[in-house]
């Protein structure tokens, strides 16, 4: 009986444990790119994930720093050890003390720490501050490893072989060494499978261009894991087990003990080693495939889901130059990244009032339109609306817009859908999904309470707050990209969006419904935009100039279905419904109650951002 | 050792000391002036003050709540399955141990990120209990599914340190306790709880800091309704706002220090924590 109750229980714990492996490993065959919808077996994921430059790069980059990380940790840490044994006592304590600081201190603490080291003396972020930060949390775990070893050795070994005429190098190369190696092997390993998990500290210190399997996840999880991640961990997880389990199982051969039994002595060891065997393979396959007519690099900053992988491609086989592509979440984000120094790009994509933040603290750089004759392609309508936040034109080229509105689901909501109002509505509870961003979220607020969406009366907006707080319970959650997978799952009913994600949600879902609410709402400009700190402005607006071509722009359009400014590209539109469409191209009397986002200046946005930290601290239920 | 002898020790040693001072040391420094600073350098206490602000001091107690809850379903999920493993025949140990370590290859923030997939609205659990006819089970974007995204990231943290103290147990012991009369639960009470106190401790620490800073957690999880102190700290830095990003980092490591001396009366050496922490990384 007690067995019994004993097996139900181990079993039940298995179950907790395994449950959402067994999910990603499912999602890893579904031929769906939603994780928990299940659409047919497919091994597609497995074939592209090795034609994905992205990941592959996430894979190199990790594996490259935790071996980096992990060697250095490890000399550094050794011969640590080998002093701090000979210490005083109460040095010796002291110098522990503080090495273990970054193994209990808490992550985001050390992680912060470094970030405001590294911004605080003005240098950059790079993989070099990434590599300083792994060393150093990784140095505790050779430490820990080591230092036992060191202090049970016999020292008058060490010094028998100084008596015998070896120099201390010999004496420690050919007594000290092979006595301390199992501790070194396993503090190495740990140091590795540590940097290798890392997902904080490699947040906070990294530089642009530089991504983590982990760093490259986390911006993922916003819009929809790609499914090629799900393949790439299912094929490391299963490695991993098949490897743990014939270390576990396999033959045991008792061999003398000799060096090599001593590193074979360590499950672990070949565990990793084989790991490191296969993706150093996968290395060499990447190699071969190297560009031939490199002439330079290009750093892109871009939103998040915002281009079609074919066209940085083709742009790269075009030009020569090669793409490092990144992503952010948020204009603040982008914003801090760029203000700060931390990283530098040469090509960004922010949207309107940020363009005109960015403009006012000098951070741009201004365009040399020779270099880009294709701008004759967009619309002049949309560079003149380009106008309202950046004058003249000088630095942002247009690159998607639209409105922001509501999606709803035609089976879920039963009321007509025309004003902001239906948000507030309690009979949607736990059915409506709102923007995480400040601006959007109080766009929705101010517009309904029929004020500016750039108010910077205190009194209008502290009405909108308490409207947002008194809303807060019946909110589902706060979303970004998000919110695409969940409408159409079905997941919830009513949602904030963005005009160009309603095509494609439409398409997936042909229950949903977007409406411009009639009190009015924001329309929105993201343009192209050159940072004065820039390294290569020439590849900036080669970039630029490839993404006004017409065909280009079309691949884009297609891809990420938000609207275009480029008026060629529209025309080339075969789909008659879209070229028209009222949600891709709203017509004058949609627009006409719409307005931009100004930048509101230093202050304004500290006080949008002091509202909406008491909207994120209010209580939910 | 003699002063030459001593000398050649610093020499050697000088490289690993410079390290760990413009590493560990300096960046530390650096996190205390700016918490006590503004934007301009000016010392002010308004940064640690702001953790006195309604919407901080509410997340900071949201977090130590829930990082509370999920340490204390920690332990009591861990000890009775560390026992058990503990009981299991030797030669299935490696096996068992192994099978509980294994998750931990596949990337946390994925394995998160599926429990979203598996709690949300329609998701997996929702659809699997709908069928046996048990309709609106839905905690995503609620505390518990926080705490059961913590418990599930930092169980194996609390399994791992109670199971290496319990093997450590002489089976002499416990059957003296038993031929001298005393039933399963007074042995267990009275004898292998106090012996695996260190254990313990050191669980609790593991589990604890994690949980209490974490910010990956609640944004996955919590839909963004949920700010935990983890979040708050990570929007400043978004919102570049470093100073006060050091300072609540400074409230912190306040309960992440009194935590520390708190386990620490229970005597664990550091020894068991680093020891967990390895096992949990290397089995």
């Amino acid at each position: 009986m007690r067995n019994c109750a004993k097996r139900i229980y181990l079993f039940l714990m298995v179950l907790f444990l395994y449950l959402p492996i067994f999910v990603l490993i499912v999602a890893s065959f579904n031929d769906s790119k939603i994780l928990g919808k299940w659409n047919g077996f497919t091994l597609e994921w497995y074939k592209q994930l090795f034609d994905n430059a992205s990941i592959m790069n996430a894979l190199r980059t990790t594996i490259v720093l935790a071996l980096l990380a992990s060697i250095i940790a490890t000399v550094l840490g050794t011969l640590a050890c080998i002093t701090i044994s000979k210490m005083k006592k109460s040095t010796k304590s002291i110098v522990v003390g503080i090495t273990n600081i970054p193994m209990l201190n808490a992550e985001i603490v050390t992680a912060l720490a470094f970030m405001l080291l590294f911004v605080g003396l003005g240098i950059s972020l790079s993989f070099s501050t990434v590599l300083i930060a792994h060393v150093t949390f990784c140095i505790p775990y050779v430490v820990l490893n080591v230092l036992p070893k060191v202090s049970q050795m016999d020292n008058n070994m060490y010094e028998a072989a100084l008596d015998l005429g070896a120099t201390p190098f010999q004496a420690f190369y050919k007594v000290t060494l092979p006595e301390i190696m199992p501790g070194i092997l396993s503090g190495f390993l740990m140091s590795f499978t540590m940097s290798i998990d890392d997902f904080i500290i490699t947040h906070f210190t990294r530089g642009s261009g530089i991504d983590t399997l982990s760093t490259k996840i986390y911006t993922e999880v916003r819009k929809g894991i790609k499914p090629e991640m799900y393949a790439l961990s299912t094929l490391l997880f299963v490695t991993v087990f098949v490897l743990l389990f014939l270390v576990n199982y396999g033959p045991k051969t008792k061999a003398k003990k000799s060096f090599t039994t001593l590193i074979f002595k360590n499950k672990v060891t070949v565990a990793i080693s084989m790991c490191v065997v296969i993706i150093a393979s996968v290395f060499g396959y990447n190699l071969l495939k190297d560009d031939k007519n490199y002439i330079g690099d290009v750093y892109v900053y871009n939103w998040g889901e915002y281009i079609d992988p074919a066209v940085i491609e083709l742009f790269e086989e075009r030009t020569g130059y090669k793409v490092h592509y990144e992503e952010f979440e948020t204009n603040e984000e982008m914003y801090t990244i760029i203000a700060k120094g931390a990283r530098t790009y040469d090509v960004i994509c922010p949207s309107d009032y940020m363009v005109e933040k960015m403009i006012e603290n000098e951070l741009l750089a201004e365009i040399d339109y020779s270099n880009i004759p294709n701008i004759s392609n967009i619309g002049t309508q949309y560079m003149n609306s380009a106008q309202g936040f950046d004058p003249g034109n000088k630095y942002c080229v247009p690159y998607c817009w639209g409105t922001v509105g509501i999606m709803y689901n035609k089976n879920m909501v039963d009321d007509e859908v025309n004003s902001w109002g239906i948000l507030f509505n309690e009979k949607y509870e736990d059915n409506i999904l709102m923007q995480a961003s400040v601006r959007d979220a109080y766009c929705v607020a101010l517009s309904y309470l029929g004020y500016s969406i750039n108010t910077l009366n205190e009194d209008e907006l502290k009405e909108a707050t308490d409207l947002l707080v008194a809303q807060k319970p019946i909110v589902q959650a706060y979303v970004v990209d998000q919110v695409r997978d969940k409408m159409i799952k079905n997941a919830a009913a009513l949602a904030v969006i963005y005009s160009g994600e309603a095509i494609y949600m439409q398409k997936e879902n042909p229950d949903l419904e977007y409406v411009v609410p009639d009190e009015g709402s924001n329309v929105w400009i993201d343009g192209w935009v050159i940072p004065k700190d820039c390294q290569n402005k020439e590849a900036a607006e080669a970039w630029i100039n490839f993404l006004c071509e017409p065909e280009i722009a079309l691949m884009n359009f297609e891809y990420i279905t938000y609207s275009t400014p480029n008026v060629a590209a529209r025309e080339l539109i075969e789909d008659e419904e879209i070229r028209n469409s009222q949600i891709a191209f709203p017509d004058e009397s949609i627009l006409s109650r719409c307005s931009v986002y100004n930048y509101l200046g230093k202050e304004g946005d500290t006080l949008y951002d002091y509202y909406w930290t008491m909207v994120g601290g209010a209580e939910s239920d | 050792m003699n002063k030459k002898a001593r000398r050649k020790n610093a020499l050697v040693s000088s490289p690993y000391m410079v390290w760990i001072a413009a590493f560990i040391i300096i960046p530390l420094l650096f996190i205390v002036y700016y918490g006590f600073t503004d934007g301009a350098g000016n010392f002010t206490l308004e940064q640690i003050k702001s953790i006195a602000r309604e919407e901080y001091y509410e997340a900071l107690i949201l977090s130590l709540v829930l990082s509370i809850i999920s340490t204390v379903i920690c332990l009591l999920l861990a000890y009775p399955l560390a026992l058990i493993l503990r009981n299991m025949n030797l030669s299935k140990q490696g096996f068992i141990v192994f099978v509980f370590i294994l998750p931990m290859w596949m990337n946390f923030l994925l394995r998160t990120y599926a429990w979203q997939a598996i709690l949300d609205i329609n998701g997996v659990l929702d659809t699997a209990l709908s069928a046996i006819g048990i309709e609106g089970f839905n905690i995503i974007n609620t505390p518990a599914a926080i705490v059961l995204g913590m418990v599930y990231d930092y169980l194996p943290f609390m399994v791992l340190p109670i199971y290496n103290v319990l093997v450590k147990i002489d089976d002499n012991v416990i059957n003296a306790a038993r031929d001298l009369g005393a039933n399963f639960w007074q042995t267990l009470v009275k004898i292998i709880i106090p012996l695996s106190k260190p254990g313990i401790a050191s669980g609790i620490i593991m589990v604890f800091v994690p949980a209490l800073t974490t910010f990956v957690i609640s944004d996955i999880l919590g839909g963004g309704k949920l700010l935990l102190i983890g979040n708050i700290v990570e929007r400043q830095v978004k919102a570049d706002n470093l100073n006060q990003a050091a300072g609540l980092s400074l409230v912190l490591m306040v309960f992440i220090i009194i935590n520390m001396l708190f386990s620490g009366k229970d005597e664990p050496d550091i020894k068991t924590v680093k020891e967990g922490k390895k096992n949990e990384k290397l089995r």
